[in-house]
């Protein structure tokens, strides 16, 4: 299912290298042929909007069209659940200067105009569409994003930490300055190659800062602009305690439909409203192929849902227009045979790489020395590997979707290692797994056929499992099956999620099932490869204490995992050709160490079963899937449209 | 009678004090805090937050104070009627609260509505046709509805709905009507939804109710003083409602004050499962994503609702049966 998208891509992101990211089609402004749908031409006509002409950039974004160009109108109906769930209109809009391409392979520009660097990526420039609007009409300018880094960025009761894409090696924020009304210039210290597909994710997602604000609106609510008793009465009004809490309130689009926004919808209403609406932008930068502004679909709204089997029943139903977030992969089966009745389609897509379901283990367990001693022998773990038979989780499991596979990149991307790798350790070698126990000491047996460790007891490892994406459970079932038929004991122990994710920071779980996603961005946000990164995969918890110690607490690492964090930190600071070699060193290492041992993936698991309605068009078929890339927000979602 | 009052409303805050701290007690006591609660619910949704922000958040929402300090701070907010702000919703928790209020309660007046206009006649009328073909009937039904947990059975009703009627009866409202200022259409729409959920929340109750009615009243129509009315030639309906329906609503009354915090409350689980816009699914939602301040707002107006019940029913007990006195 996945084979189509085959092909290999461009480089991520840094294919922008020194050269320059534009698009845009001057030869559409020049004839001034832009149009528009009826009910904005019904508000230009009363007075309400300026002509369309006036609202559009000088070089819009022309946005390429899935099946054909669309029809204005319609209200797309979503499910959400709740104000945790803001990353559902997150994804929808992907409101940021840089997106990723469909097939996640590019970062396009959306509604900046483009970037540059300098040659040693040490200097970027982000060029901005001139004549470019809030949502309310405000220019959207450099400013915009020089209030970001002064007021936001760099006050200290705002941002106690600078996030990592912005902070040089020594802890000091990237200097970022105005060039120009439509050019802000990013200078860091070290070159900063993977500049770009940072940019691409800074869009307000999970509570943190965009980098670009609508800083005519905000300005009011920050006592760098505005007189710090009337921002305190006002934040005394609404109940908050200080003007931090007001301003990240007044700041977050799904809490205050006030705030303009650069996406092609924006709320009227509030995620905490029982229905969340987001209303068309008339002064949205894109058009599409033939000069229609962009969006195609009037409003969306999000429904809410208490309850996710509330939320699937519903789709089932066919209640949505376009939702592929909540839908349980478990329903796949019964949607599919809803199908038939022509309400709607089912598309399918896969993980972007890794693998959808991991048994990671835990490489630094302290509770139980000599059976934490044998986890981290790297044979024990490749015994483990090979005694789990793939083929009946996949079966039983995953439906039959997806491939047995280790958590590394998919085949199309360029970091991808080679396919023996991926499959490495992946085959069903019962007697392979008994040698390799054997080999390393466990070769005594109990009465029930448990190996003994040295202590005299029977080896034995709990894995942890939450019921977050469906049926991980069954997978550790299986798992926990085929490990006992080669003589390791294996508690399946079900828990609630916060807990569990509580024990993993303490170091107090042995083994977890959970998903090997953002392999295809092992250098950005919080990616699972890098032992750094917390909250992640319980691969060694004392190995995260080492580094953030400094080496005074903690595990030290073995050289294996020590080579990835140092791969880790060149790569962010080498030219593309070299990048790709360090990344397939990187998984070349991962997949031979099986810290985590992968079981089935590319699968449609997480967020992947998309239930469109016969009449919502130009949903892609296949789409690369993941977080970073704000799926579906990277399928371009303002041109979907509903055909009459 | 009044001074029985008095003291009850004076012991009233000491008992507050005393439910505040059980409940921020129990809120905190699962392991990890509304972040950590957090960072599952990103990851389960596939997607995630650095470790930096998640410390920044932490410190900023004051979850790195230890338990006392935070427990004071809240007592000190709720002193000046300060409710505080959801963790979650970044909003004033007495907003949230104020806003579910008004569905909840006339979801919950209808249920109690509908409980005691059916299960007192029904309980009246089993109890005067004991064994009679009826009374049957009516016995297998209340049993069936105290045995079937609610939240069952409004998945069953959903699920005939839909497969049956192609109808989805979630929620209260239609979709057009869900955020549509008020109007007569938008009550004519609450009335076609509300019958469901008012009867699944009202079925369990008024087999309870129901029965509890018919013992009573069968108790009573064998004493003494109903054969000699009867003897005397009283009009039977008119005795039985007079005499001893009266008697047997007295076990009723003593726990018509428990329905002062469920009233509030709505059925948690049936709420959820349904989809229905009221406090139930606010406080599990509070509570599995521990917005501590919101979950424990939402406690402390239960516990008070709970105290003004009890004495709210013992009151009426007093009013309703000269024979129940205090005793000094």
């Amino acid at each position: 299912m996945v084979r189509d998208v085959k092909r290999r891509v461009a480089l991520i992101g840094l294919a922008a290298g020194a050269g320059v990211l534009a698009t845009g089609s001057s030869v559409l402004a020049q004839a001034g042929r832009y149009k528009e749908a009826a009910s904005v031409t019904e508000l230009v006509r009363a007075g309400k909007l300026p002509a369309i002409e006036a609202r559009l950039p000088e070089n819009p974004l022309v946005v390429p069209v899935v099946e054909r160009v669309g029809e204005y109108g319609g209200i797309w109906r979503r499910a959400f659940l709740g104000p945790a769930d803001s990353n559902n209109y997150i994804r929808v809009v992907y409101d940021s200067l840089f997106r990723f391409s469909p097939d996640g392979a590019k970062i396009e520009p959306k509604i900046a105009a483009g970037a540059e660097s300098s040659a040693d990526y040490k200097v970027w420039t982000i060029n901005l569409r001139k004549g470019s609007r809030w949502s309310d009409g405000a220019p959207f300018t450099a400013d915009d994003i020089l209030f970001w880094y002064t007021d936001v960025l760099l006050n200290k009761e705002l941002t106690p930490t600078l996030p990592g894409w912005i902070r040089n090696a020594d802890g000091s924020a990237a200097k970022v300055e105005k060039a120009s009304e439509t050019a802000v210039r990013f200078t860091y210290l070290a070159p900063a190659t993977l500049f770009l597909t940072a940019v691409a994710n800074q869009d307000g997602a999970d509570r943190t800062f965009a980098m670009f604000l609508p800083a005519h609106y905000l300005k009011k609510f920050h006592p760098a602009h505005a007189a710090k008793a009337d921002i305190d009465k006002v934040a005394a009004a609404a109940g908050f305690k200080t003007w931090t809490e007001l301003f990240a309130n007044r700041n977050a689009p799904p809490e205050n439909p006030e705030r303009p926004t650069m996406a092609a919808w924006a709320p009227i209403s509030r995620a905490s409203d029982p229905i969340f609406t987001l209303r068309r932008n008339p002064y949205y930068v894109g058009v599409d192929t033939a000069g229609n502004q962009l969006p195609y679909i009037d409003e969306v709204r999000f429904t809410f849902f208490a309850d996710v089997q509330a939320l699937n029943l519903a789709a089932i139903a066919g209640n949505f227009d376009m939702q592929e977030r909540h839908i349980n992969m478990t329903n796949y089966p019964v949607l599919k045979d809803q199908e038939k009745t022509g309400k709607y389609r089912i598309i399918t897509w896969p993980t972007f790489g890794g693998a959808d379901a991991v048994i990671a283990i835990n490489q630094t367990y302290a509770a139980d020395p000599v059976m934490g001693k044998v986890m981290a022998t790297k044979d024990f773990r490749v015994a483990l590997s090979f005694a789990i038979n793939r083929d009946q989780i996949k079966e039983s499991v995953f439906l039959g979707l997806g491939e047995a596979r280790q958590g590394v990149p998919a085949p199309w991307h360029p970091y991808f290692p080679g396919a023996e790798w991926a499959q490495k350790y992946t085959e069903f070698k019962r007697d392979e797994a008994n040698k390799l126990l054997d080999g390393i000491g466990l070769t005594k047996k109990d009465a029930q056929g448990f190996r003994l460790l040295s202590n005299g007891k029977p080896a034995t490892i709990e894995i942890s499992v939450v019921p977050a994406f469906g049926a991980w459970p069954d997978v550790a079932l299986l798992v926990g099956k085929d490990w006992e038929a080669v003589g390791i004991k294996t508690i399946v122990q079900i828990r609630e999620r916060a807990l569990h994710f509580k024990m993993g920071e303490n170091n107090e779980l042995m083994a977890e099932v959970w998903n090997e996603d953002t392999s295809a961005f092992p250098y950005t946000g919080n990616a699972k490869v890098d032992p750094r990164n917390a909250p992640i995969l319980t691969m060694g918890p004392l190995w995260r204490r080492w580094y953030a110690t400094s080496g005074k607490d903690g595990v030290e690492p073995p050289p294996e995992m020590k080579r990835i964090v140092e791969i880790v930190d060149k790569a962010r600071t080498v030219g593309p050709e070299e990048q790709i070699k360090l990344s397939q060193e990187l998984y070349r290492n991962w997949a031979d160490n099986v810290y985590e041992i992968g079981t089935i993936g590319l699968t449609p698991m997480v967020q992947g079963v998309v239930v469109a309605a016969a009449k919502f068009r130009n949903v892609p078929t296949t789409l690369g899937n993941d977080w970073p890339l704000r799926s579906p927000g990277n399928a371009r979602t303002e041109q979907f449209f509903f055909s009459k | 009678m009044t001074r029985y009052i008095a003291q009850r409303l004076l012991i009233l805050p000491l008992l507050m004090v005393i439910y505040s701290f059980v409940i921020f007690l129990i809120i905190q006591a699962p392991p990890g805090d509304f972040l950590t609660a957090y960072v599952a619910t990103l990851a389960s949704s596939g997607s995630s937050i650095s470790a930096d922000q998640i410390a920044a958040l932490r410190h900023q929402y004051g979850l790195d104070q230890p338990f006392l300090v935070q427990y004071f701070l809240w007592m000190q907010n709720l002193l000046h009627g300060d409710f505080g702000l959801s963790l979650e919703y970044q909003r004033p928790n007495a907003d949230l609260i104020s806003e579910q209020l008004g569905l909840t309660l006339a979801l919950a007046l209808f249920s109690f509505v509908l409980t005691w206009a059916i299960a007192v006649p029904a309980g009246i009328y089993s109890a005067t046709h004991p064994r009679s073909l009826i009374d049957h009937v009516l016995t297998v039904i209340n049993y069936v509805g105290v045995a079937t947990p609610n939240f069952m059975l409004a998945l069953i009703l959903m699920w005939l709905a839909f497969a049956y009627f192609d109808i989805n009866v979630s929620g209260l409202f239609s979709p057009e009507f869900v955020d549509a200022p008020w109007s007569f259409a938008r009550v004519g729409d609450l009335l076609f939804h509300i019958w469901l959920p008012g009867l699944v929340l009202g079925i369990a109750g008024t087999a309870r109710l129901s029965r509890i009615m018919r013992a009573n009243l069968l108790d009573e129509l064998n004493k003494p003083y109903v054969v000699t009315a009867r003897a005397k030639g009283m009009r039977e309906w008119r005795l039985v409602l007079r005499y001893p329906v009266r008697l047997a609503f007295n076990p009723l009354v003593s726990t018509i004050g428990w329905y002062l915090p469920a009233l509030f409350s709505g059925s948690l689980i049936v709420a959820t499962v349904m989809n229905l816009p009221n406090i139930g699914p606010l406080l599990l939602r509070a509570l599995i994503n521990q917005d501590m301040y919101l979950a424990g707002g939402i406690l402390l107006i239960y516990s008070f609702l709970t105290i003004v019940g009890t004495l709210l029913s013992d009151v009426l007990l007093a009013l309703l049966d000269p024979r129940i006195r205090v005793e000094s």
